[in-house]
Parts: C-alpha cells; structure tokens; sequence
C-alpha cells in the first residue's frame, strides 16, 4: 500500500523535553518545529499528554520514536503500533520517525537500540515490518541511521541497505550526521564517504547531536553540544540535501534552553551561508 | 544463522552482560552498559523517594541485581519496575516503611500518565436513598494498608524536608494514591477510612458500608464516619460518580 509523502519542511527545530516544556507553552520559542519523543506520550493520559496537546497548538510536532522494534525478527508489535497510530490522529505530527535497528525479540526489550546485520534477509524482514508500520499508520516512516558498535563481516553497507528499503518501502530517511560520524570513526572509516553513498534525496530531517569518547570507542551520547567535526560534516553535505528539517537533539545534561537555542543559531548560519556559497 | 536466531542468541547475552560467538567485545560493552545503566536510572527515576530514603550506594545495589533478574518485556519503559515494589519489601522485612515508601513513588508514577476522569464536583454529592448509592472512582486511584508513617516521611522528602522518625502503627493504618486533574495526589488513611474505602472499591453501596461500620461502632456514629470519608472523598477529586 503507497501513502502520500510527508511535505518536505524547510526549518530548524529542537526536541521537546522535560525542563523545557513551559517554556515552549508559554512563550513562542524561534524554531520551526519541535520533535517530542513518541513513547514519552503514548500514554493514557495526565500531564504529558496536556503537555504535547498544547505544544502542538504553537508548532510543528514530529514524532520519533526509540521503540518500533521495525528490525526484529518478531515483526512489529501490533499494540505498539495501534497507540502511535492513535497518538499521531491526536497531535497530526509533520511526520513520524524511528531507528533503523532492533529493541528486543521473543518477549524481551532491551530500550536499547541494537545493530542489524545489513544481510538481505535482514532486508526482507526490515522491509517486510516497515510496510506493516506504515499500513496501521497511514503514513511513510523516516527511519533513523543508527550509531553502530559492532561490525558484521556480512552484509551490503549501511548505505546500500538503506537505499534499498526506502526503494521498497517508500520509506524516508532522518539523518543523523552525528551517528554518521560515530559509525564511521569506530569501524575506521571515512565519514564523508559513508555519508556520500546514502540516499539524500530520501531526507527530510536533519539530526545535529554530540557524543563522548568510551573506552574504545565513540558513544552516541546526545549529552554533549555538537561537537566541530559534526557542524563540519553538515557543512560539506547539507547543499546536496532538500529542504530539510534540522535539529539539535540533546538527551542527558541538557542546558538551558536558550543554549540549544544558540546551537540552533548555528545550524542556520552555516546552511545559509553554504547554501549562499552554492 | 538466520537473523531471528542471531537476534535470540544476542538478546540472552545482552541481558547476562555477556558478548555472543563472533560478536566484537568492545561493541558488545557498549551495548551492556548502554542497557544495565538506563534500566538502573530508570528505577532511580521512578523510586526518586525511595533512592533519598535508602541512599544511592543501597539503592543502586538492589537496582543492578533487579535488572540482573528481570529483564524488561514492555515497549515503555514506563511499565519497568513493577515488581521492584515486592523486591524491596523482600530485601528489608523489618524495615517496612521502605517498601511502603517504594509503593507510593510506584503508584504515584503511574497516577501521572493513567487515565483521564472528571471528578465530581462536591455540589453533585446527594441523593434521594444514600442505602443505595454506590461510589465510582476516577480510574487513577489505588489503595494499600499501611503500617509505618511512609507517607509521611515521603512528604517530607519531597519537600526537602527533615523526614520523621520511622513510627510503627500497631493494627495499621492505610494510604492511598490517585491523580486529580492533572496532579497526583495521595494521603494516608485511618483504619476506618481504609475499610470504608475497601469496601466501597469492591461494590458496597454505602448503605452496606454503614452496616460493616456498625459491627464495631456505635449505631449513632457510623452515618458520620462513612459521610465524612465520602465528602472527603469528593473535596479531594477522588470520586467520579455516584451510582443511584
């Protein structure tokens, strides 16, 4: 079953979170839209739904989600799906998004976001879910690049195996150019290239977001402002994407909300003046 | 292997904090830390009360062996930790208000996001034949017996208080939890109040709930003290309808 494409949204937004949210109900905060992450609403009611109800009365709401499952073996849980479809009638999101990886299978869910094989029968199954995802929705998915820890001897590429869902899914991509850099740096290779082989014409949204260093490796932390080689990644690339919308995600030690907001400041000066340049 | 196979044999391993055959160590601790240490801060988060009263180096002990024994089933993460409620009751049996207290932060969690219920404006509180009338509550509400002061020893740790010596009430008293409007609220209860309310939960009208009353009251005094716990009741945004 087809169903029509998210309207590309040519902006700049932040996510909605707890120490924030009387500041975006109360005054009209300079983005173009919010995203709010989709299970911390997928509630029976109380506060947080108040919350997301009166947000979406001032701006664009996104929903991305942490806990589709759209890579597991099990497919999709059909509840999960029957909420969001249910939360998504109630805020009319520009869109809704998760993660290209697995949370859990056989009755577990680890709330962490696991690495896919790129295998084609990884692909099959991926596929095969996303499809299911979008026919309760009603709607294209963006599904998100994850940040990836492992390496698997088998397999197509990050890139080839995203292409390849989004040709058979009508799927779209969220971008995110930090876990571009984190994956690429940790299996040694060069983020330019990874990014390059992606399908940009898939984008419609941008996420800008930090990381630490581990023991061994790069974590996707989003506990950190976004770091040089991620605005400089953007950089290089944003002049070959649409019109996007690009945000700052930040989920632990997030500052005040007039920091993310000067972090936003920066993505729109660098896309301007790219763009300017182009 | 096929990759549901993969995806079982990947999934035992992350919950023991072990790495899979032909599965790169590094990776895989990221992955184990990234699961134990949202798991443990999502208990930190849900028992906020109980981490204060027990402190973080208890807290956190008996939270990493509760993940180490249950893993989480739910999409939401909302719903991890239910069981951590009996755990601790198991973990201090002579120490009760902890597990008292780990109930309250439990239910008033869930009392925040549960369901939506307009509550009964005090000028609906009549009728005609009290015998009958049975009480609707908003859906939120949940009740425990109690036989410590947790409840109010939780007060005072949330208002950054000096929280009160334990105090053990001999025959036990009684809390309740439930959410009005937006807010959750609780309190705690007498022995009769928690009877009062326990019966009208189970579908007592209040003319049955008076008759229990009266087998250990005065005749004279139990249409006040099931009146005043109904009217209490109503004032506090407990009471959803009366069925007449």
């Amino acid at each position: 079953m087809s169903h029509p494409s998210p309207i590309p949204l040519s902006g700049f937004g932040l996510g909605l979170r707890v120490p924030h949210y009387a500041e975006f109900i109360e005054t009209q905060q300079p983005v173009d839209f919010v995203e709010a992450i989709s299970e911390n609403f997928m509630v029976e009611g109380g506060r947080p739904l108040d919350v997301l109800t009166r947000v979406r009365e001032r701006y664009p709401v996104a929903l991305h989600g942490v806990s589709m499952n759209i890579g597991s073996a099990d497919g999709v849980d059909a509840g999960y799906l029957r909420r969001l479809r249910g939360l998504a009638d109630r805020i009319e999101p520009i869109w809704v998004s998760d993660h290209l990886s697995w949370t859990g299978i056989d009755g577990f869910n680890s709330h962490d976001l696991l690495p896919l094989p790129y295998t084609r029968q990884a692909l099959d199954i991926v596929a095969s879910n996303v499809h299911a995802a979008q026919d309760v929705l009603g709607r294209p998915l963006l599904l998100e690049n994850p940040s990836t820890y492992l390496h698997f001897a088998d397999g197509m590429g990050e890139a080839a195996f995203i292409g390849e869902l989004c040709a058979r899914t009508g799927c779209y991509l969220l971008l995110d150019v930090n876990n571009v850099y984190v994956s690429a740096t940790n299996h040694g290779l060069d983020p330019d290239d990874w990014l390059r082989w992606l399908p940009l014409d898939r984008v419609r949204q941008i996420h800008l977001a930090g990381h630490s260093q581990g023991r061994d490796m790069l974590v996707d932390t989003h506990d950190a402002p976004v770091p040089d080689p991620v605005w400089a990644l953007y950089a290089r690339f944003v002049e070959r994407l649409g019109d996007v919308a690009v945000m700052i995600e930040r989920d632990d030690h997030i500052p005040p909300l007039r920091e993310l907001l000067d972090e936003l400041v920066r993505a729109r000066a660098i896309t301007t003046d790219v763009r300017r340049a182009a | 292997m096929n990759l549901g196979d993969w995806q079982k044999a990947f999934a035992a391993a992350l919950a023991k904090g072990e790495t899979p055959t032909a599965v790169d160590v590094r990776g895989m601790a990221v992955h184990v830390n990234n699961y134990r240490s949202q798991l443990v801060a999502c208990l930190r988060d849900t028992y906020a009360k109980t981490v204060l009263w027990l402190g973080d180096d208890a807290f956190d002990a008996h939270a990493a062996r509760y993940v180490e024994r249950h893993p989480p089933s739910s999409w939401t993460l909302d719903a991890y930790g239910e069981a951590f409620v009996t755990w601790l009751e198991d973990a201090y049996p002579a120490d009760i208000e902890v597990g008292e207290l780990a109930w309250l932060d439990w239910h008033l969690r869930q009392a925040f996001s549960g369901p939506d219920a307009e509550a009964m404006p005090v000028r609906d509180l009549a009728a005609d034949d009290w015998d009958r009338v049975e009480i609707e509550f908003v859906p939120t509400l949940r009740f425990r017996t109690t036989q410590s002061n947790a409840v109010a020893i939780w007060r005072a740790l949330a208002d950054a208080l000096p929280p009160p010596p334990v105090a053990i009430v001999e025959g036990g008293v009684g809390a309740r939890v439930w959410r009005h409007g937006l807010s959750p609220q609780f309190a705690s209860m007498t022995s009769d109040e928690a009877t009062c309310l326990d019966l009208a939960l189970a579908g007592a009208s209040f003319g049955e709930i008076c008759t229990f009353l009266m087998s250990f009251h005065p005749e004279d005094q139990v249409a006040r003290i099931a009146g005043g716990c109904l009217g209490a009741w109503t004032a506090e945004g407990m009471v959803r309808s009366l069925r007449r």
